[in-house]
């Protein structure tokens, strides 16, 4: 009895617990890919029924009264594979016991050697005390030594000479120079190799040492048979083995040839049942060519097409597949035999802490809605799908570990279950994170007064119903002792799946309370003009969208806006007016007014729209593809002195792949050019804090934000050139904005009273480096350049 | 708001008519002749006239305005501004009332004061104004970016028609020429190079040029000014220049163009917020139709055409 432990490739993630409004959670997904383990006992009969055991990813069963079976084990460990004669009557190797040494019939038996070697090894061993440089026969070596082999031989006698290590045969043996083995061992091995089914004869010799260690000869006569000249793969997965009666010993010639005839007739029966198989032409082809190539169908051909088509296989994906037989040999037919893994089952099993298994709060179409297709029933196990799942579900952010594990199917022979294990992350959870601010005062020493408390205060509550809607809400305040100063809070609700959790369609509805405070852009100064006083505008409100995600990266996003909008000067005072420094070192209030109603406060409701749609890709990690973005903010005339506005923005950009390159990991990626196009516009109302401001790292490199002016309607073009340079990339890039001339249609005029040119130019080059993206910018309109260091990408 | 509340004291007192005493300051040609020429406009119905000097800084337009009026009626010196805000000086003789609204230098730093323009045209709301006078210098040999930027801004707060009451009025006007120049030449140079630049910022076509082409008015307010034998004021080529100025005024104000009325649409120009606001559902249909649906398709198409993995 052979048992095979699961060889299961279990892939698992385990996610450490996530914080809160933090940007970069991290999350650590490990993709584990266990090694099977083998455990196997001597097969002590010849003749057996069942090789697998329950264990074994596959159960073949195989019954036959007068063949050997056999079985191998790659050092890879997945796959085993089964020889079979074309039913019956012949005999293979010496186990076969009823002649036939020609063997017009086959089984072969496959062992898995390994683990004799290992568990038995030790230091000690005898020598053994015959004189040097004889050869022994094994059974003639005393059953009470441990020998130790110094070096292992195999001998062809069909061809008379020793075979190299790299010969396929070394892998079935698991004996190794330098090993101490006693005679059953030595034996066990013999007996190994002849049920194997690959040897018609074999016979293994000791030759002593003058060291007192032998060397070990494996004489063999390979099994051959017919040449063939066709190839077929069929998928025997999920297909009941073929019974086979019990051959008596003493039945007539006549009732043999019947025999073997019903045999036969069975097994084209079983061809024809079974399903087509994975294996593409193309690899059917080449294996045709080989059998074409070698003439007889020798047993090392079929190993090596077993590699083959196994390699096929698990390089695609189909880490389940296995060669389990090969029939109709002695035909002009080569048939192969592959059990490729269905799926006959999904499981999704939640556990605790402890990893007992567990009723888990999350319902489960939440979990099989992440599943490829290609992991429900019916589908071939494919390691990518695996894998595609753990992404998918590791995305919900709702596990901490997941596994996906393909387990063989006890009651479906060659099925595979596929069993999803997750462990639940903690549904409430709470922050508080408390930092410390010191500001140096005068004379470079902190002030007591400097020292404020600040911090975060978060919660979130996920997965309400198990439907993965959560709640979550933060705090945040540079002085808890003040907190009015400076608050920023934001609490929100998110409720996917919409339209039902078991509807393909994927919308999420968000809504939040929000808080935020930005610098205003168009209140900065034109080049040489001194520090304009900024204006920070802070916005308060709700918001309630639905976004609906076509693909990973494409989606339309729609919803309401309603929000206050204060605008306010560096000392926090309310402020209608922009201000300016005037030439004598005055300061004076009279600049563009910052809001709509003209008081420093503006109330209004509008509704937004984004659809961004996003076919970028990387190849060999340098983004390729098309990204196209519409923003739209349409007011309803609700607010403060009727806000009507349509307000809308396009972005274009490609990426445009310049030269075709072999994707793969380590592989160059390809030089990139980048085509950038931005259009901004509004009609009707427009506030200065909504007014499109040109300049900035994100708008035209080589400007401050807001340095080239602010208008109503805008237009930015960018070109870039990326050239990949050993892991990193060199770019080149040449940026325009324009105000189209709209400066003079936002009221009071901010590009013109902070005196800026309304459009620019700019050129520059760089390097990216890891994250940051160091960079040399001309500004065209003043003629200078200067070095930038960024964080991010400029697309 | 403080400047605000000031600006309108300030205008509420200069409200106050005085009588035109300046007027017998004048030597008896130039009485005469100013008493002609104010006659000719009751003539025509015109009994107010309304005349704004805008201009540089420091280019003499306060000196100009005390010249008009034939007494001190702003304060001048010869190194500061001294005028903060805009001055309106009014005063009336027989049932004439004149109007002269001195302004603040329109320079600031090498750029167009917006500020001194938006006091301006504060000031000037729900005025009509009948003549503008452009004061520059004579005795400035060149006209550049900043000239033109100072038309520009002109012509964008009070409309391009304003040029049709436009007089340029160059002071400084008895020097003596560079070398290799008759005074003539020189003064007929300058002001072409001027107008040409009033005529390129007012934006003024070249088939127009003919039918408004801008008068250009030689002044010297200097008491220092040659007088001839009637005792008036009289330039280098030997015109009197008061009575050549107020008669240019005259020709101006009678020439059949209307005068400026200023009014708050005039000064916040036409309001950019409600530009196309009537459009805008036309637009948001546009977009959803035009925009928003094109994308959608090219999803739906980037989905179709995605390339499946190996393994599905």
């Amino acid at each position: 009895m052979a048992s095979i432990a699961a060889p299961g490739h279990a892939i698992s993630v385990n996610r450490s617990h996530r914080r809160l409004n933090s940007t970069t959670t991290v999350t650590s997904a490990t993709i584990k890919s266990k090694l099977p383990t083998f455990s196997s006992s001597q097969n002590p009969k010849p003749y057996n029924s069942n090789i697998f055991a329950s264990k074994t990813l596959h159960n073949v069963i195989k019954n036959s009264t007068a063949v050997t079976v056999g079985l191998y084990a790659l050092s890879s460990g997945v796959s085993h594979v089964l020889l079979n004669g074309n039913g019956g009557g012949g005999f293979g190797g010496s186990g076969g016991g009823g002649g036939g040494g020609d063997g017009d019939g086959f089984w072969s038996r496959i062992f898995s050697p390994a683990a004799i070697a290992g568990e038995e090894e030790s230091s000690e061993w005898d020598s053994h005390g015959l004189p040097a440089n004889i050869v022994v026969q094994l059974n003639k070596l005393s059953g009470f030594k441990k020998y130790k082999v110094s070096d292992i031989l195999f001998f062809d006698r069909r061809r008379r000479s020793t075979v190299g290590t790299e010969d396929s045969f070394f892998e079935m043996l698991s004996l190794r120079p330098g090993g101490v083995y006693t005679k059953a061992q030595l034996q066990k091995e013999l007996e190994t190799l002849a049920t194997s089914g690959m040897f018609e004869k074999v016979d293994l010799d000791a030759k002593t040492n003058p060291d007192g260690t032998v060397g070990v000869t494996i004489s063999f006569l390979e099994s051959t048979w017919q040449s063939a000249d066709k190839f077929r793969c069929i998928n025997v997965g999920l297909m009941p083995q073929s019974k086979l009666i019990e051959m008596d010993a003493d039945m007539t010639e006549k009732e043999k040839l019947e025999y073997f005839r019903s045999q036969e007739k069975d097994y084209r029966r079983r061809i024809e049942r079974s399903r087509p198989c994975l294996l593409p032409v193309s690899v059917q082809r080449e294996i045709l060519l080989m059998l074409k190539e070698h003439g007889a169908v020798s047993a090392r051909l079929l190993q090596k097409i077993r590699d083959k088509v196994q390699q096929w296989y698990h390089y695609n994906g189909y880490a389940c597949a296995q060669v389990v037989n090969f029939g109709n040999l002695n035909t002009k037919e080569v048939v192969c035999e592959v059990v490729e893994g269905d799926i006959t089952q999904m499981v999704i099993q939640f556990q605790d802490k402890l990893g007992n298994v567990c009723e888990g709060n999350t319902q489960y179409p939440v979990v099989r809605r992440e599943m490829p297709k290609q992991l429900r029933q019916g589908q071939v196990f494919n390691i990518e799908a695996g894998k595609q799942a753990l992404r998918n579900i590791n995305s919900l952010a709702l596990f901490s570990n997941i596994e996906v594990n393909p387990r063989p199917d006890e009651k479906n022979e060659g099925g595979i279950i596929v069993e999803i294990k997750l462990k639940e992350l903690e549904q409430k959870s709470a922050e508080v994170s408390t930092e410390w601010s010191i500001v140096p005062g005068r004379g470079g020493r902190p002030t007591l007064a400097s020292i404020q408390p600040g911090g975060t205060v978060s919660f979130e509550h996920r997965n309400l119903h198990g439907l993965n809607r959560s709640v979550l809400g933060s705090v945040t305040t540079s002085n808890f002792l003040n907190p009015q100063d400076d608050l920023a809070f934001k609490l929100e609700y998110v409720h996917p799946y919409l339209d039902g959790v078991c509807n393909s369609r994927n919308r999420t509805l968000r809504a939040s309370c929000f808080n935020s405070r930005k610098l205003s852009p168009v209140f900065t100064g034109g080049p040489g003009v001194d520090e304009v006083p900024p204006i920070w505008v802070d916005r308060a409100g709700l918001k309630a969208n639905i976004t609906e995600n076509f693909t990973r990266q494409s989606k339309f996003t729609y919803g309401l806006v309603m929000e206050e909008i204060t605008t306010r000067d560096e000392s926090s005072h309310i402020s209608a007016r922009g201000q300016r420094v005037l030439p004598s070192g005055g300061i004076s209030v009279d600049g563009p007014p910052t809001t709509l109603s003209e008081t420093g406060i503006d109330r209004m409701a509008f509704l937004q729209a984004n659809i961004t749609r996003d076919n970028t890709k990387f190849v060999n990690g340098t983004i390729v593809g098309e990204r196209n973005v519409f923003q739209l903010d349409q007011g309803l005339g609700v607010g403060s002195k009727f806000p009507f506005f349509n307000r809308h923005q396009l972005t274009m950009t490609r990426f445009v792949q310049l030269k075709q390159v072999e994707e793969g990991a380590g592989k160059a990626p390809p030089p990139v050019l980048i085509l950038h196009g931005h259009y901004g516009g509004c009609v009707g109302d427009l506030p200065s804090y909504d007014a499109f401001t040109l300049g900035g790292p994100y708008s035209v490199r080589g400007y401050n934000m807001g340095e080239i002016g602010a208008a109503r309607n805008i237009v930015e073009l960018a070109v870039e050139l990326r050239i990949p340079v050993r892991n990193t990339h060199v770019y080149a890039f040449v940026e325009h904005g324009s105000d189209l001339g709209t400066s003079k249609d936002v009221k009071g005029n901010p590009t013109e009273v902070y005196r800026r040119m309304g459009h620019g130019s700019s050129y520059g080059a760089g390097v990216k480096l890891g994250l940051v993206r160091a960079e040399y910018a001309v500004d065209h309109n003043s003629g200078t350049g200067a070095i930038f260091f960024r964080f991010g990408e400029r697309f | 708001m403080l400047d605000v509340v000031i600006i309108y004291l300030v205008s509420m007192a200069s409200q106050i008519i005085r009588e035109w005493a300046g007027i017998q300051q004048f030597p008896a040609a130039t009485q005469s002749k100013l008493l002609e020429l104010l006659g000719k406009l009751k003539q025509e119905n015109v009994s107010t006239l309304t005349i704004l000097v805008m201009g540089k800084g420091g280019v003499g337009k306060s000196s100009t305005v005390n010249s008009i009026i034939g007494e001190r009626a702003v304060a001048v010196s010869a190194f500061q501004s001294e005028t903060p805000r805009p001055v309106m000086v009014s005063r009336s003789r027989a049932g004439f009332t004149l109007n002269v609204i001195d302004t603040p230098g329109l320079v600031e730093g090498g750029y167009v004061n917006n500020q001194a323009l938006d006091l301006i045209k504060k000031f000037l709301l729900n005025k009509t104004i009948d003549v503008l006078l452009y004061v520059d210098r004579l005795d400035a040999y060149r006209v550049d970016n900043l000239d033109k930027q100072i038309v520009k801004a002109i012509t964008d707060s009070f409309g391009k028609e304003i040029w049709r009451r436009g007089i340029v009025v160059l002071t400084h006007a008895q020097l003596s020429p560079p070398d290799g120049l008759t005074y003539d030449e020189f003064t007929s140079r300058r002001s072409e190079a001027l107008l040409k630049i009033v005529r390129m910022a007012a934006r003024i076509r070249k088939q127009e040029i003919q039918a408004a082409s801008i008068p250009v008015v030689l002044v010297e307010n200097s008491g220092r000014c040659n007088k001839n034998e009637s005792d008036e004021k009289i330039l280098p080529s030997g015109t009197a220049w008061i009575p050549n100025l107020v008669q240019t005024i005259t020709d101006a104000v009678l020439s059949g163009s209307k005068g400026i009325l200023v009014d708050q649409k005039l000064i916040e120009g036409p309001n950019p917020n409600n530009r196309g606001k009537v459009l805008i559902p036309v637009i948001l249909a546009f977009q959803y139709f035009f925009v928003v649906k094109r994308i959608q398709k090219w999803i739906k198409n980037d989905i179709a055409r995605e390339s499946r993995p190996s393994w599905s």
